[in-house]
Order: C-alpha cells, then structure tokens, then sequence
C-alpha cells in the first residue's frame, strides 16, 4: 500500500534524543544535547565499559576505510553517518588520499545540517538527508550522481546503523538492492549490536532507548542472523567477528574487556 | 648538584637519554590509544606523542622553566581528538612516574619541582582547551540545530509552493485538515463552494463547515481512517454555505502520513460536481440505505449477504446478528416518535463503536431491529462478549429530549452457518432466535434449528410501564421505620406501586427491577424522591428513606437531582437518607455519588449488606451512615460485625414481636415490617 507522505517535512525535535549525538556523548565528545547525554548516562550505568566499545568501534571505521583504500577503493557511501565526530570517514578516507569522494546519508535534519556546516568547503564529500529505507533515492541523489561513479567499485559502510532497521523494513531485500547497484569489487563494512554476549545488559540498554522515545529503535540480531544478511558479499578475513577482533593494529583497536569487543559484531564483504 | 652525564644547558639529550625518551613516548601512545578516540593511527599517534614529550622535556629541563610551552603541550594534547579525562588522567600517570626516571631528570632532587609544576601546567593548558573545544561543539550544535530548523521551513515553502500550484489549478475544493479537526490549508475552489474568502476559513474548524447532521458520520470517517481499517473514504455530505445554506457535495477523505509514518494531517477534496449527478447518487444511496441513520437497509443487507456467506475465511466463517431494541415502544408512546429516531440514532453509532475493529455490515431493519453481519477473524471475540460490549455501550444513558436513556438490545444469533445456506433463510433463523430472545431482556439467543417459531412470547411489562406512570397507576407508597428500643416512628421510606389493572398491585422490587431495564428508572426515580421529600416536608420534617437502583445510582447527574429536590422542597440534607446496594457501589461512579452525597450532609446507607469481604470494605472506605442488612440466616451476627462500626443498623421483613426482640438483642436499630406497618398511600399515614 502506497502512503502518501505528509509535505510538512519531519519536526526538528530536540526533546527526544537521537541515537547518534549520543553515540558521540559515549565517544566524549561535546556534539549532544542534554536529552541525549541523560540516555547516554542510563546506558553507561548498564554497561560500564560502553565508551570502550565506542572507541573500538570508531577505531574499526578507520581500519575498515584504510583497509578498503588499501584495496583500490577511492569512493565511499556512509550510510548512518550521524552526527560528524572525531575520525570520520572523508577524514581517515583523504588522508590516504587526496582524491577520496566521500558522500554521507543520514535522516536526523540535526546531523544532516551539521555535516553540511563541517562539509562546507570539501568539494569532494557531501551529504544526502535521506532513509536507509530508501536505496534508490540515495542512489540516484544529486550528491551520489556528483561524487560517485557506480562503474567503479564503491566502498559502502553502514556502522552501527543495521540494528536501527526493524525486520518488517525487509533488510535482506534493501541490502540486495543496494548491492545490486554496485560495481562488483566493491566493499562492505558493516557493525551491528548484538546481545549475544551481554544479553542482559545489552536488553536492558535496549529498554532505555525504547522508553527514551527516540527516532532510533534497537533491534538485536545475533551472529547467524547478521551473517545471513550479508550472504551477498564474500567476507575477507576474519569473516564476521567481535569488532574488536577484526585484523587489530594496536591497543586503539581492542578494548580490555572482551564483553565490549563483542559488544558489536564487525565485518568486511566484497562484491563478486 | 653536580651532574657529569649531563649539563642543563645542553638541550639536546646524550644517546641513552634519547632512547629512553623514545621508550616513554611508545608507552605513552600505547596507554593513551587504549582510552581515546583520535583520528591518528598508530604510528602517527607515536610521531606527534614522541613530539610533544621532547617539548614537555626541554620545558621542564631548560635552563629556565617555562610553563607556556608546557600550557601549550596540553592545548595540542586536547586537539588531538576526544581525549577528555581519560586521556588526561592517563598522559599524567605516564608522565608523572616516566619523566622523573629519565636520565636527564637526575638527580631527582634538582628536578622535582620543576616537573610537578610542569605536568600541572600541562593540564592547566589541557583544561583551557578542552573547555574551549566543549563550547565550540556545543555552539556548532546550536549552530546545526538552527540550520535544521531553517532547511526544515525553507523545505516547508517549497512544498508550500508546489501544493498551491496544484490546488489553485483545481476545480475541485481540497482542504488540509489536522487530526483535531483544525483547517490548516484550504484552496480557492473551496473559499467558491462555501461562498467564503479563504482569509475567512483560516483558523475555523472543519465541524464549523460541516452540517450538524453530518457530523457524526465524518467523524467515523475520520476516526476509520485514523484506525487505518480505511485509507480513503467518499461520503456524501452536506457542509454549510456562508449565507446559511447546506451545500450537498461529494467529499472524499484520506489520511496523510508524516515521514515517521504517524498520522498527521486529513486531506479532503470537495468535488463540486453538477446537481444531477449528485442526487442521482444520492437517489442511489437512499434505495439501499436508511434515510435516518445512514445503515444500508434489509435489502442492502440481504443482498450482500451472499456473497459474505461465499467469501467469508471457512475457518472462523460468519456471525448473523439480529438485533431489536427492548424498549422502543415505550420511548415512541412515552417520548414521542422524533426521541424515538434520535435513539435509533444513538444506537446505530453505538453498534458502529463496539464493532469498529471487526469487519461486519450493520444495518438497520425496519422499526427497531438491526441487523450484523460478522465476519469473523481470530481475533474476534465470541458472541457473548460482543453482545455484553453492545448492551454495555448502549447501558450509558443518552438524553432524548432530557430524558436520560439506557436502553438494551436483545439478539437472536445465528453462529457460522453453513455457507450454503439460503440467505433467505439465514436472516428467517435469525428472526426466531431473536424472538426467543425477547422473551428475556438484553438477552442473546443463539438459533436453534429444532426450535419452532411459536415461543414467542408477549411484550414484556417494563414496555408498558411509562405510559402506565402518566396514566397515575404508578404511585409513591410510605413504609414506616420504627425503632427497636421502644418501637416508635423514627420515619418513612418511599417506595413505588404500580396497581396494575390486570395483574393486581406490583411492589416497589418488581416495579424498580422494571424500570431499571428500560431506563425509566432515571426520571421515575427523580420524581419519587421529589414526591416523597415534599410529602416529608409535610410530615414536618419527617426522617425519609429512599433506595436507589444500580442506574440511579451511577447516574452522572445524581448529585444534581438531589440537590434540585431538596432545594424545590425545602427538606433538609440530614432528615434524608439515600441508599445504595452494595452491588451498585461498587462501581466507581457510584461510590464518588455516595461521597459527595455524604458531603452535602445527606445520609447515606448502604443497603443489603450481606457481610462479604468486598462489603465490609465498603463499610470501611465510604462514609456510611446506616446499613440495611440483607435477609441472611446470618444476619444477627451481620449486627453485631456492624455494631462496632458506628453505623445505624436497619432490618426489613419484621412481621413478629419475637424477630423485633431478637433483632434489638442483636443490635439492630431501626425495622421496617408488617409489624410496623405496611406501605401505604400518603392519607393513610400521619405524623
């Protein structure tokens, strides 16, 4: 069933908090609202270590976005970017080089207007204010027509972002569209929550974020659900692991406490 | 002190100094990138940590310390990344212990103070800088924030734009309208239709334009929509002209969804079609649809039936529902023919609310009988619930012609026939069970194929008492209430009697029971009490008793009748005692009553005590000033558990001096019973 959409476009509302500037809050940073940090807070309680599985977190976005550089890659689609924090992709992605085309996707008006202030000036990383939901109108956006060449091997990352997605919205469908619109080599990387290991604590942050009536709700899949959906893409090594136990370079890459390694699951796919 | 290996004027280290600077620097980066987030890898981190402890070393060990090249360490420290107190907390650990085992550092003695002072001027520099860097990412929020909100209104005229450009092109009329009815935008085909200037309609409502009669069918509308059971609905309707005129128009409603897929707005298009097209519909619609309550009528029905028969899911199969009000004839005869269409009215919006989440066709007969057709899903509750949720809406009073009304239905069932049964002989099935219904009130009956069509019974009573009241066969009667102490008067209770010309004299049980299932009981109840306060008044003033129905007793207007009575009659608050059953308080209406009752200084009894746990709380909780007991084979001990709660206690049903004596031992108060005097019209009292 068709639903027409309303024309008003969605309320900016700061009086429920977004998932990603509290992200940021867990990070350390200073890009939140006092919404987010009091949710930030609650799930800190829970779980102790989470500015660990944070950081590990982040630090995987680097080796993931070099790893993929290292391999060719010089486009990228972020899908979730949220809001801008410290170690974003255009950042680790030009540093390698130059060239890098980087364009972001988020539906939050805040991290969307946000990136536009910090993007300003880099000709060559944009932003598009869309869905997930919605693959084609990020595909056939004018930033993603502008900065990427779907000819060409694309290097597509959803961090922490799947578990946003609920069961109903058909995610194996929306990665199978977005897969078939890219050119084969092209990578994946991926990160999603799980409970499989702290499945008390990890339910019981999921309740905070329910109750918090965020845009973002959590849904946990474990280790075979999160495979099956990325069966379109070849892993490298070593497949679909703890994030913190993806090819680690250092102690930035891993946290002490291996709960928070396998907090979140991490993986790299490439299209054949 | 003298320090051959090393001189504090020479700023570059010796060798080994070198490698052990090295060493901190690697175990600086390898703690630090454990609990930061920066946007370095490895090795650059090590570079630029490697860079700033060769400044932190020569600003501490130079010749003269220098705390702004140590501010300055702490300011580039922050920038780094998120590194916060963690990262802080971490770099003065490493250095603290570190710096003071560097060669270059000894002796201790001649260092110490300048590296205390150095790692503070450190995180002085460090707290400057992230202090300054919280502000900015909280300004660059606000910053963002206001951008959105900006993009957001920009996005909103655009849309803006692009929605006048289609509705200012459009003969027809389109209205956007809030889910609280609000009109938020209107084009300038609709401003034409109604007659108005749409700066006119800015700031009306939609129910301003709609014609009252209308009204409650599209807020069904409205409310289907909202349900999601419909996505866009088409009505006939009539809306009102400016200069008073109704406007007869196709409206056609659907429901806007915002990007989080909530509700948000109501579109409606107006079509402004020719007047023959739209009585032709009309035409139409009236064929197969009751004029006055909109249902589609018998013939709708029973050619729909059919096909639901054949449609319908062959695992949960169909409901047929026969309905017929129980008290109609009374309303027609007692209220007159209009208050009898505006019930139909009321009940027909009431079946469409008890059966809004099912997929069933409600139509209305003939007279006062519905017909619905359920079909039923697993998620549809069985017939007796359906039945009491129907009985239960239709229990709330509505006020006809300031008549509050609570009328039942009784319903013959037939339970998923078989699909190949002539729907002819459906709806006949239905009839019969229906009339074995009737024989017993706000009953349901299922069918029963072996039962033959001639148990129906006569009218019930209740139909006839109304006009019966009119006619004075219904009268107030005065049961005396002695005291058991000395057997005097203490006063009165009012009860009803109807003289009923064929079936004798009915008492004040029969006739409360009666019109309680008809809704009588409201207004008949109000005029005993009015009655009966005026005859005490005469009595000068003597103690009056009054029991109320579980009707009366929840009644929303309770408290008003009351205070109307006593202040119409002049009886005093304290000489009047109002009782409820112990059934009827317990609904929570009832029970508010019964306090604000007390408050106004009426006394309050609870009747028919029977001593159960939920009556002794009652007794507990409200502020009770007498209790009747329930006859029980218990009830001397009932006095006695009552006594030691302050309470009057009443009894009924003393015909004997012996039940008087052992009553009085018991503890009760005050009796009523042949003893004392049967009930009697007011002449044949005095007082």
């Amino acid at each position: 069933m068709a639903q027409q959409r309303d024309w008003v476009p969605q309320d900016v509302d700061i009086s429920v908090p977004s998932m990603a500037r509290t992200y940021d809050y867990i990070l350390g940073g200073g890009h939140n609202f006092a919404v987010d940090r009091a949710v930030g807070v609650q799930i800190e309680q829970i779980m102790p270590g989470l500015r660990q599985a944070a950081r590990v977190n982040r630090a995987f976005l680097g080796r993931a976005v070099r790893f993929m550089a290292d391999q060719g890659i010089r486009q990228f689609l972020d899908i979730g970017s949220g809001i801008p924090t410290v170690s974003n992709v255009h950042e680790v992605a030009q540093s390698r080089d130059p060239e890098c085309r980087i364009v972001y996707v988020d539906r939050d008006p805040i991290a969307v207007a946000h990136s536009e202030l910090m993007l300003a000036g880099n000709d060559r990383a944009a932003i598009v204010h869309a869905d997930m939901r919605d693959p084609e109108s990020i595909l056939a956006s004018p930033e993603a027509r502008r900065l990427l060449d779907f000819d060409e091997p694309v290097g597509l990352l959803m961090l922490l972002m799947l578990h946003w997605v609920d069961d109903e919205s058909d995610l194996p469908g929306l990665l199978a569209r977005y897969g078939d619109a890219l050119a084969p080599g092209s990578h994946l990387a991926v990160t999603h929550a799980s409970g499989d290991h702290q499945g008390r604590e990890v339910t019981d942050a999921t309740e905070v974020i329910r109750r918090s009536r965020s845009q973002d709700q959590m849904n946990l899949r474990t280790h075979a659900e999160i495979g099956a959906l990325l069966k379109g893409f070849d892993l490298v090594e070593p497949g679909l692991v703890g994030c913190g136990e993806w090819r680690p370079e250092g102690p930035a890459d891993i946290s002490d406490s291996p709960d928070m390694n396998m907090l979140v699951y991490a993986a790299v796919g490439v299209k054949s | 002190m003298p320090n051959p290996g090393h001189s504090p004027d020479t700023p570059s280290p010796q060798p080994d100094a070198e490698r052990r600077r090295r060493a901190l620097a690697r175990k600086w980066t390898y703690l630090l990138s454990g609990v930061v987030v920066v946007p370095l890898t490895a090795e650059e981190l090590d570079r630029e940590l490697g860079e700033q402890l060769d400044a932190v070393c020569d600003g501490i060990g130079a010749g003269q310390y220098d705390p702004k090249v140590l501010e300055r360490v702490g300011d580039r420290l922050c920038a780094l990344g998120y590194i916060g107190e963690p990262g802080l907390r971490c770099t003065l650990e490493v250095l603290g212990k570190g710096l003071l085992a560097l060669p270059e550092f000894q002796p201790v003695e001649s260092t110490a103070e300048r590296i205390v002072l150095g790692l503070g001027a450190l995180a002085v520099g460090f707290l400057a800088s992230n202090q300054r860097a919280v502000i900015e990412q909280q300004e660059s929020m606000q910053l963002s924030l206001f951008k959105a909100v900006r993009d957001a209104k920009s996005n909103l005229r655009e849309s803006e734009a692009r929605f006048d450009e289609v509705a200012t092109s459009s003969s027809s009329g389109i209205m956007i309208i809030s889910l609280d009815g609000q009109l938020v935008r209107a084009n300038a085909a609709i401003g034409d239709i109604l007659g108005y200037l749409p700066a006119e309609l800015t700031g009306t409502t939609l129910f301003d334009l709609v014609h009252p009669d209308s009204a409650d069918v599209l807020r069904d509308a409205m409310r289907q929509l909202l349900d999601g059971t419909e996505t866009r609905i088409r009505q006939s309707q009539r809306l009102l002209r400016k200069n008073g005129e109704t406007a007869r128009i196709s409206l056609t409603t659907s429901l806007l969804r915002g990007t989080d897929d909530e509700p948000s707005h109501l579109v409606i298009v107006v079509e402004d079609g020719t007047e023959l097209m739209l009585l032709q519909g009309e035409l139409k619609r009236q064929v197969l649809h009751d004029v006055l309550t909109g249902l589609p009528n018998r013939q709708y029905f029973g050619s729909n039936l059919e096909a639901a028969l054949r449609r319908a899911d062959p695992e949960h199969g169909v409901t047929l529902l026969h309905l017929d009000l129980d008290a109609f004839g009374m309303v027609c005869n007692s209220l007159g023919r209009q208050a009898g269409d505006r019930l139909l009215v009321h009940v027909a919006q009431c079946l469409k609310v008890v059966l809004s989440r099912e997929k069933a066709m409600i139509a209305r007969f003939d007279g006062d009988e519905f017909g619905v057709l359920l079909e039923n899903s697993a998620t549809t509750p069985d017939v007796a619930t359906i039945v009491a949720d129907i009985n239960a809406e239709l229990a709330e009073p509505t006020f006809v012609d300031g008549h509050g009304l609570a009328v039942s239905v009784s319903v013959g069932v037939v339970h998923r026939p078989s699909p190949d049964l002539d729907p002819t002989e459906l709806l006949r099935a239905a009839d019969l069970a229906l009339r074995r219904a009737k024989t017993r009130r706000g009953q349901w009956e299922l069918y029963h194929p072996d039962q033959d069509a001639h148990d129906r019974e006569a009218q019930a009573l209740a139909v006839s008492m109304p006009g019966a009241w009119e006619q004075g066969e219904v009268v107030a009667v005065y049961r005396p209430v002695a005291r058991l102490a000395d057997g005097a008067t203490a006063g009165v209770e009012a009860l009803l009697r109807w003289d009923h010309p064929d079936l004798g004299p009915l008492d004040h049980d029969r006739c409360a029971a009666l019109a309680e299932q008809t809704g009588l009981i409201l207004p008949l109840g109000e005029w005993l009490l009015r009655v009966s306060s005026g005859q005490a008044v005469w009595w000068k003033n003597v103690p009056l008793i009054v029991g109320l129905t579980a009707h009366q007793a929840a009644d929303a207007d309770l408290t008003n009748r009351v205070v109307r009575v006593l202040k119409e009659t002049g009886l005093r608050p304290g000489q009047l005692t109002i009782g409820m059953s112990v059934q009827a308080l317990r609904v929570p209406e009832a029970a508010e009553n019964f306090g604000v009752l007390a408050d106004m200084g009426v006394a309050t009894m609870l009747d028919g005590f029977g001593g159960g746990a939920a009556d002794l709380v009652l007794l507990d909780e409200l502020p009770v000033r007498s209790v009747r007991l329930a006859p029980s084979p218990f009830a001397t001990e009932l006095a006695a558990m009552v006594h030691g709660s302050g309470a009057t206690i009443l009894v009924s049903g003393v015909d004997t001096e012996e039940q008087a004596a052992s009553w009085h031992s018991a503890g009760a108060d005050l009796a009523s019973g042949d003893l004392f005097g049967t009930a009697r019209l007011p002449g044949d009292l005095s007082f």
